[in-house]
């Protein structure tokens, strides 16, 4: 900021045409389809329901409809790969909780998904001598032990900021690991076989739930989704919601201005492992099979750079980019060995042309909602800074 | 009853102090200036009001009330609110969700939607503006932005940390004129400032920080007359 370029208080020709440049210099094509966001916004709220049902339908029948190019065929079983790749989407979805709402750098996110796969596993496997419970009962179960493990990971680490509290999150994910290796009742490499599925058989007596049958299992974790999708929408509009953006965009502002800042920190935390401890969950009963080997430092960069790469923030980015992560390796297999330098390159290119993701956040939408976001849009003052569909990067200093 | 009180005031970052043994009061219905050079502890000082910053020895009363191990987002309901230095917007949010941030800790919404007028007069610009984003406004713009926010608390002490910082002169004596204004309004102001000149004009009271202690403490007027002030702020030999 300089010292000589103060605010003009009263408005002139010079001034306002020293304004308009200023904003026009900030006024940056960001959408792949310009324009179309504001469309999609204009629409009547039905015929987005119709739309987003269209979308959703198509979804369904994405393993029975075997789309040619896509499919991840012959390399491998694309019902499986939708699964798969459903529980990746899952994962971003709450990881993005927590990197995206709340702006909280997680390096070990495996770790709730690790959990989450040991809740399931331990209480349904018969290799695991304790309590069986029914499949379906494990994944809150899953949710509330992998809740209790954020906050009693985030009540002594959430005082730190920034790269402190990456380096104590990645510390937890390896400690996990580690753990399931060093104690004997968690099977280290060995690991508990025939994890359960949810019950119900077919025509032929054979259950429905196969973990050679991904499409039961792509519509399951679909339909958890759709119900988290929900669920974490209502909460961006709310105060919490609020809270987490203040906190994000600057913490000790957001103190000030009366957000308990730990508390929703705490929050976020724990609101986001409990979807990572579900997705483990449903991870594990897919396998059907657990051990230590899955939940390394890599996956957590993985799951990281699924939310990074779909849109730090936005919740359907998210989707994008867990359905490619998994996506990408399954489908050529010819290069799956070279997905971390593949990744990491794409990485480094989405940062550099396209810093905010694939999809990027609409800021003001997660602050207020869409009915905010059109009042807004409507007919404004002559020159105002052309908002384009996310609008969300900061400007910083003029 | 003093509106603020501190007693034997403390302040350390680790093992450095910053803030040396400080006491003083502010009365309800002033404008108090801290001034002081570059690392005198003045903004320690509004972080340690504020509730950023905890003491490490001493106390701190607001209206009566030991708030010394008060969280600040609540310090922000009993009515201390703060603009913080260097402004602290939210860059990524609106004009308008910028202010309503500030009412977060309300939930009177005729007292808010009161609030929101009472600022949009003292700064029609950000009315103008209320659908940018604050990260696109020039600093004046966000200093004004910073102060409104501050003021959708309702505060009755508002804490101002160099609301002059890096504007051109002609804006400042603007914003101090707002002051002035939202003081006689019924605001009980504290201002930290470098910008010694304006600041002593519209005091009532101020204090002198050097190195983490006040040593000089008068009217603004008085201070504008003493001499070894003059040399050392006001830039008059």
């Amino acid at each position: 900021m300089s010292t000589t370029e103060g605010p003009t208080l009263i408005p002139d020709s010079a001034a306002a045409q020293a304004m308009a440049d200023r904003e026009a210099k900030g006024r940056r094509r960001r959408g792949w389809f310009p324009g179309l966001g504001d469309k999609w916004n204009a629409l009547p709220r039905h015929i987005q329901w119709l739309w987003l049902m269209v979308v959703v339908v198509i979804a369904y029948l994405l393993p029975i409809l075997n789309p040619p190019f896509i499919t991840t065929e012959p390399g491998n079983n694309w019902q499986i790969a939708l699964a798969q790749m459903s529980v990746y989407a899952l994962v971003a979805v709450g990881l993005n909780v927590v990197v995206g709402y709340a702006g909280l750098l997680d390096l070990g996110y495996v770790a709730f998904f690790a959990v989450g796969s040991y809740t399931a596993a331990m209480f349904t496997s018969p290799d695991s001598p304790y309590l069986h419970i029914p499949y379906l009962w494990t994944l809150p179960l899953a949710m509330a032990i992998t809740m209790f493990f954020g906050v009693l990971l985030g009540v002594p680490t959430l005082r730190l900021r920034g790269d402190y509290l990456a380096i104590v999150t990645l510390g937890f994910g390896e400690i996990v690991r580690i753990l399931a290796t060093i104690i004997p009742a968690m099977k280290g490499q060995v690991g508990f076989q025939n994890v359960g599925h949810p019950p119900g058989t077919d025509a032929n007596g054979d259950p429905i739930f196969l973990n050679s049958n991904g499409t039961p299992w792509y519509w399951l974790t679909l339909t958890v989704i759709i119900i988290v999708l929900l669920l974490a929408g209502n909460l961006e509009r709310s105060r919490v919601g609020r809270a987490w953006i203040a906190i994000r965009e600057d913490e000790d502002a957001a103190e000030i201005m009366g957000v308990p800042t730990f508390k929703y920190k705490v929050w976020a935390f724990a609101i986001g492992a409990s979807v990572g401890g579900l997705s483990g969950a449903l991870f594990a009963g897919q396998v059907g099979f657990v051990n230590n080997q899955k939940f390394d430092i890599a996956t957590s960069i993985l799951f990281l750079a699924a939310v990074v790469l779909g849109g730090t923030g936005n919740k359907v980015g998210a989707i994008l980019g867990g359905s490619l992560v998994a996506y990408i390796p399954l489908r050529f297999t010819s290069i799956a060995e070279f997905k971390y330098l593949i990744f990491g390159v794409a990485l480094v290119l989405i940062m550099i042309f396209r810093s905010a993701g694939l999809l990027p956040a609409r800021q003001r939408l997660l602050a207020y909602g869409r009915l905010a976001y059109n009042k807004l849009k409507e007919p404004p003052m002559s020159r105002r800074v052309q908002v384009t569909t996310d609008g969300g990067k900061e400007a910083g200093d003029e | 009853m003093s509106l603020l009180e501190l007693k034997n005031v403390s302040v350390h970052y680790g093992r450095i102090q910053a803030i040396h043994n400080m006491s003083f009061t502010v009365e309800e219905g002033e404008i108090v200036s801290l001034i002081g050079a570059n690392g005198a502890g003045k903004t320690t000082t509004m972080r340690t009001v504020s509730g950023l910053l905890n003491p490490s020895y001493g106390s701190i009363s607001f209206m009566g009330q030991d708030i010394t191990s008060m969280k600040a987002h609540i310090r922000v309901v009993k009515g201390i609110s703060q603009a913080p230095e260097g402004r602290g917007i939210f860059p990524g949010m609106t004009v308008m969700e910028n202010l309503n941030m500030g009412s977060y800790g309300r939930n009177d919404s005729s007292g808010i939607a009161k609030d929101l007028e009472r600022v949009f007069d003292l700064f029609p610009r950000l009315k103008e503006r209320s659908k940018q984003f604050g990260g696109t406004m020039s600093g004046g713009e966000q200093q004004m932005l910073a102060i409104g926010r501050a003021l959708m608390s309702n505060p009755k002490l508002l804490l101002l940390d160099e609301p002059s910082m890096g504007l051109a002169p002609q804006f400042i004596r603007q914003i101090f004129k707002i002051i002035t204004e939202i003081n006689d309004q019924g605001t009980t102001v504290l201002l930290v400032e470098q910008n010694a000149n304006q600041a002593l004009a519209r005091s009532h009271r101020a204090f002198v920080l050097e190195t983490g202690s006040i040593t000089h403490r008068g009217t603004g007027k008085e201070l504008m007359a003493n001499p070894a002030i003059k040399e050392a702020y006001l830039g008059v030999a």
